[in-house]
């Protein structure tokens, strides 16, 4: 009885152990697959006039996205101008200010919650506010729903990190007679700021990939942009207009595109580890 | 080594040239001694001297880490535990583990008791009622928490928790209790109780306990052992050891000149 | 003379800070409700004419005017249900294999790996879908499962390679990095001398991660699982390029449908007529709330069991 007991037990362990390293592998040989079929495909699309060139018409050759790499930059950037600042101010209440009290629990529910909110909802949101008032698709309105798209991650990046300073690193610093806010910019932040930095850059990398934010507002356009103002030209919704077309060199710069994007959040989100890692080492 | 005035003893088990290893460093060296059932026996030294690790062999729990590996010979009741042939289970079954920092699981008090034994066996319900009602009289617990049975262990106070987890261990009826440490998280009042506790236990079961305290040492055991850098220094009886050590080693480390 | 006397205004500097800080916390809050009320105004004409038949209506016909949300609701939900199925088993056996079974020196690398494919764009795993799955889906896989199983209601309409199925599959590949990601620091984090404690009863790996590990990190699986949720009811790029886009009710999964999110994607700029816009946004808004609601859920239950079990 002892003896089958174990045996049971011991079978049920060796199975759950086998199926999860299956499941590891089968995960693993996916994502190998994802990230190898962007690379390869992608690089075989991409060249100089890639990034140097306008877009041209299927059947033409020699054409390439440099406005949509330029339209993704400027937007990203102008999203995390007015994220940023907006998000580390609200996340510096929640940590020092709205621990428990109800405002403080109020503001970080919806912050989780809009974290994970529909960002096609978000497109549809600002489309309706800045596109459908003012009579035409914009950068602008582009750059807003990502910021849009990026506050309640760098609220709750900002929280989390402040919080990782130690109180008695605050009472050190008050017990000097210095005011909160200069304890807050002197100590605190310098305190947390390769963290806040790591949370913010993964921020501005996952904005960067979205598309269905900028479907209804920056549009998209073929040609170079003249101003914030109008329609922008942008990667993801190049990358979507291409590759839902019949046309085969469109379908080809769509994995150009993707394996751009997808390399340079990799990189941003590789760099800021390495720099983060080999920091901590010291 | 073996204890003084143990011709009449029962051997539970006997260690033999035990060497471990943690990857390359090697922890400890040559320790031969005897448990002797139904008494406590303290291993004492200053931190790093060994004397975890080396109860760790007895239930061979540094198997879960990678590098770590014991050679010699530990016999329980004569069986070699070092051997892989040993089926790890059973031989956790057979002997209980506390440790520093009590570790209530994450569940009731009645299912942190009930937890080992439905491992272990088939209960039906009034079955594994009695048994654990059973297990926390013997930890000395049953009066503090028999209104609370279905409250989180985690809400305890640490020296209820640090019994609760003692009656976790005896409830599965082992033969060996190996405590680690068990007080050094614990205020003195907590602590008293336990070692009043470990005085009731050692009726039923044989128990080795790791202490970085000498007072508690003196207080609780029957037989104890000195351990220093990985060696076992010194083995005998309690009174003998702490009234008249044989070596001055331990001399200085009972009387404070050093660790 | 000290900064934190009050200035000209009667505020201290510390004061002001504090305003200044609650302020933008208070930004969020009204942008929250801002966009509630926007998108609950700009629905109007379609909640006035169609009303709660709206949701129950499986009608979508821009020619007679016609909207319901039925068919793009049932889709949401139906990939979402396909991608947790598949997505959870996998990812807790890759946050287990990480965490407690796989070799020390694959732990770091594989980690690693795992975490940046959660960062990688969802339009990526859209197009990779379009172009990579739906071709083995067609010629292989879907073929089989009409030929073996279409006596289950769910397999029983003519392989396509595109459709519900399939964007349930490529939601999956999306979610899994991110939950296994998650699911695997829960798993570090629970103590090593609890686990051994488990041990020491003579329980087993498997044991110790069902009855310990999992039941000390359920706060933050069940968060992350939620988190993965509310991206897959929400995500329009993985799934557009696969759904298929057609509106017909069907249990198949095999049967091209569409969701709330596709819906959107695909019709949202083209839609004429106040009508049809206006249906369109309170298909954004129903979706809005959809996912609100499984978050709030998922954080009221946090909170309450949190309570329960004294953590």
């Amino acid at each position: 009885m002892f003896q089958s007991r174990v045996a049971r037990r011991q079978w049920m362990n060796q199975m759950v152990l086998i199926l999860s390293t299956g499941a590891a592998i089968l995960g693993i040989i996916m994502l190998v697959w994802i990230l190898g079929d962007v690379t390869v495909r992608g690089f075989q699309a991409v060249n100089w006039n890639f990034f140097t060139e306008l877009p041209v018409p299927p059947g033409e050759l020699g054409g390439g996205l440099a406005n949509a790499i330029v339209g993704t930059l400027l937007m990203t950037v102008f999203a995390a101008l007015i994220a940023v600042p907006v998000g580390v101010m609200a996340g510096t209440y929640l940590s020092e200010f709205g621990q428990h009290n109800l405002f403080g629990n109020l503001v970080r529910s919806l912050s989780d919650i809009l974290v994970s909110a529909p960002s096609i909802v978000v497109g549809v949101f600002v489309y309706l506010v800045m596109v459908k008032t003012t009579g035409h698709f914009s950068g602008w309105a582009g750059a807003i729903s990502l910021a849009i798209l990026m506050l309640p991650v760098v609220i709750r990046t900002t929280e989390e990190m402040l919080r990782m300073v130690p109180s008695e690193m605050r009472e050190a610093a008050l017990a000097l007679g210095a005011p909160y806010w200069k304890v807050m910019v002197y100590v605190v932040f310098r305190a947390a700021k390769d963290g806040l930095i790591t949370g913010i850059m993964l921020a501005i990398a996952r904005v960067a990939g979205e598309t269905a934010p900028l479907l209804f507002t920056a549009m998209n356009s073929p040609y170079w942009m003249e101003s914030m103002n109008e329609p922008m030209a942008n990667l993801t919704v190049t990358l979507f207009n291409y590759a839902m077309s019949p046309y085969d060199d469109w379908q080809q710069l769509a994995w150009g595109a993707a394996f751009v994007i997808t390399a340079s959040v990799l990189l941003v989100t590789i760099t800021t580890r390495l720099i983060l890692t080999g920091r901590s080492k010291h | 080594m073996n204890p003084q005035n143990k011709e009449q003893a029962e051997i539970k088990i006997a260690v033999k040239n035990l060497n471990f290893f943690y990857g390359d460093k090697q922890a400890l060296f040559d320790n031969t001694l005897d448990i002797v059932a139904n008494k406590a026996t303290a291993f004492i030294g200053p931190s790093g001297c060994g004397k975890s690790t080396h109860i760790r062999c007895y239930n061979r729990m540094f198997n879960l880490y990678k590098g770590h590996r014991g050679e010699g010979e530990i016999l329980f009741d004569g069986q070699n535990i070092l051997n892989p042939d040993v089926p790890e289970l059973e031989l956790r079954h057979r002997v209980g583990m506390i440790f520093q920092k009590p570790t209530p699981f994450p569940m009731t008090v009645y299912d942190n008791i009930a937890y080992g034994l439905k491992l272990h066996g088939n209960y039906s319900g009034s079955e594994l009622d009695g048994r654990v009602e059973k297990a926390l009289q013997d930890g000395a617990l049953w009066n503090e928490v028999k209104d609370s049975l279905h409250k989180p262990g985690t809400a305890l106070s640490g020296g209820q928790q640090q019994r609760l987890c003692i009656a976790r261990a005896i409830a599965v009826q082992p033969e060996v209790i190996l405590m680690d440490e068990p007080c050094s998280a614990l205020d003195p009042i907590a602590t008293s109780k336990i070692e009043e506790l470990i005085d009731e236990l050692k009726k039923k079961f044989t128990i080795v306990i790791v202490t970085h305290s000498m007072q508690q040492a003196a207080r609780v055991s029957d037989f104890t052992a000195y351990f220093y850098l990985g060696k076992l220094m010194e083995y005998g009886d309690t009174n003998a050891i702490f009234t008249s050590p044989q070596r001055q080693e331990t001399e200085d480390y009972i009387t404070g000149r050093f660790g | 003379m000290s900064t934190a006397s009050p200035s000209k205004s009667g505020f201290t500097s510390d004061q002001v800070f504090r305003f200044l800080t609650s302020a933008f916390a208070a930004f969020i809050a009204i942008l929250f409700i801002v966009m509630l009320s926007v998108l609950w105004h700009e629905s109007q004409p379609s909640i006035d004419k169609f009303g709660f038949s709206f949701l129950t209506s499986s009608a979508w016909n821009p020619v007679t005017n016609e909207y319901g949300a039925l068919i793009a609701i049932v889709g949401t939900l139906l990939t979402t249900t396909v991608a947790m199925a598949i997505a959870l088993p996998i990812s807790l056996g890759i946050a287990l294999f990480l965490a407690e079974i796989s070799p020390y020196w694959m732990r770091r690398p594989v980690g690693t790996a795992i975490e940046l494919l959660a960062a990688i764009p969802s339009i990526v795993y859209g197009m990779w879908g379009l172009f990579v799955i739906v071709p083995i889906m067609a010629s292989s896989i879907e073929p089989w499962m009409y030929e073996h199983l279409s006596f289950i209601p769910l397999f029983s309409s003519p392989p396509l390679g595109i459709g519900i199925l399939t964007a349930g599959l490529v939601l999956a590949l999306m979610v899994i990095p991110f939950i296994a990601a998650i699911t695997r620091d829960v798993f570090l984090m629970c103590p090593q001398n609890l686990k051994e404690a488990a041990y020491g009863l003579g329980a087993t790996k498997w044991e110790v991660v069902r009855d310990v590990m999992i039941p000390y990190g359920i706060k933050g699986i069940v968060g992350g699982v939620f988190l993965g949720l509310g991206r897959a009811l929400g995500e329009t790029m993985a799934v557009t390029f696969v759904i298929g886009n057609a509106y017909h009710l069907s249990w198949s999964l095999l049967a091209p449908g569409n969701s709330i999110a596709s819906t959107l994607a695909n019709e949202f700029t083209e839609a004429d007529g106040e009508l049809y816009t206006s249906s369109l946004i309170e298909l954004g808004l129903v979706l809005f709330l959809i996912t609100f609601i499984v978050l709030s859920l998922a954080q009221f239950w946090l909170h309450t069991s949190n309570k329960k079990r004294g953590g």
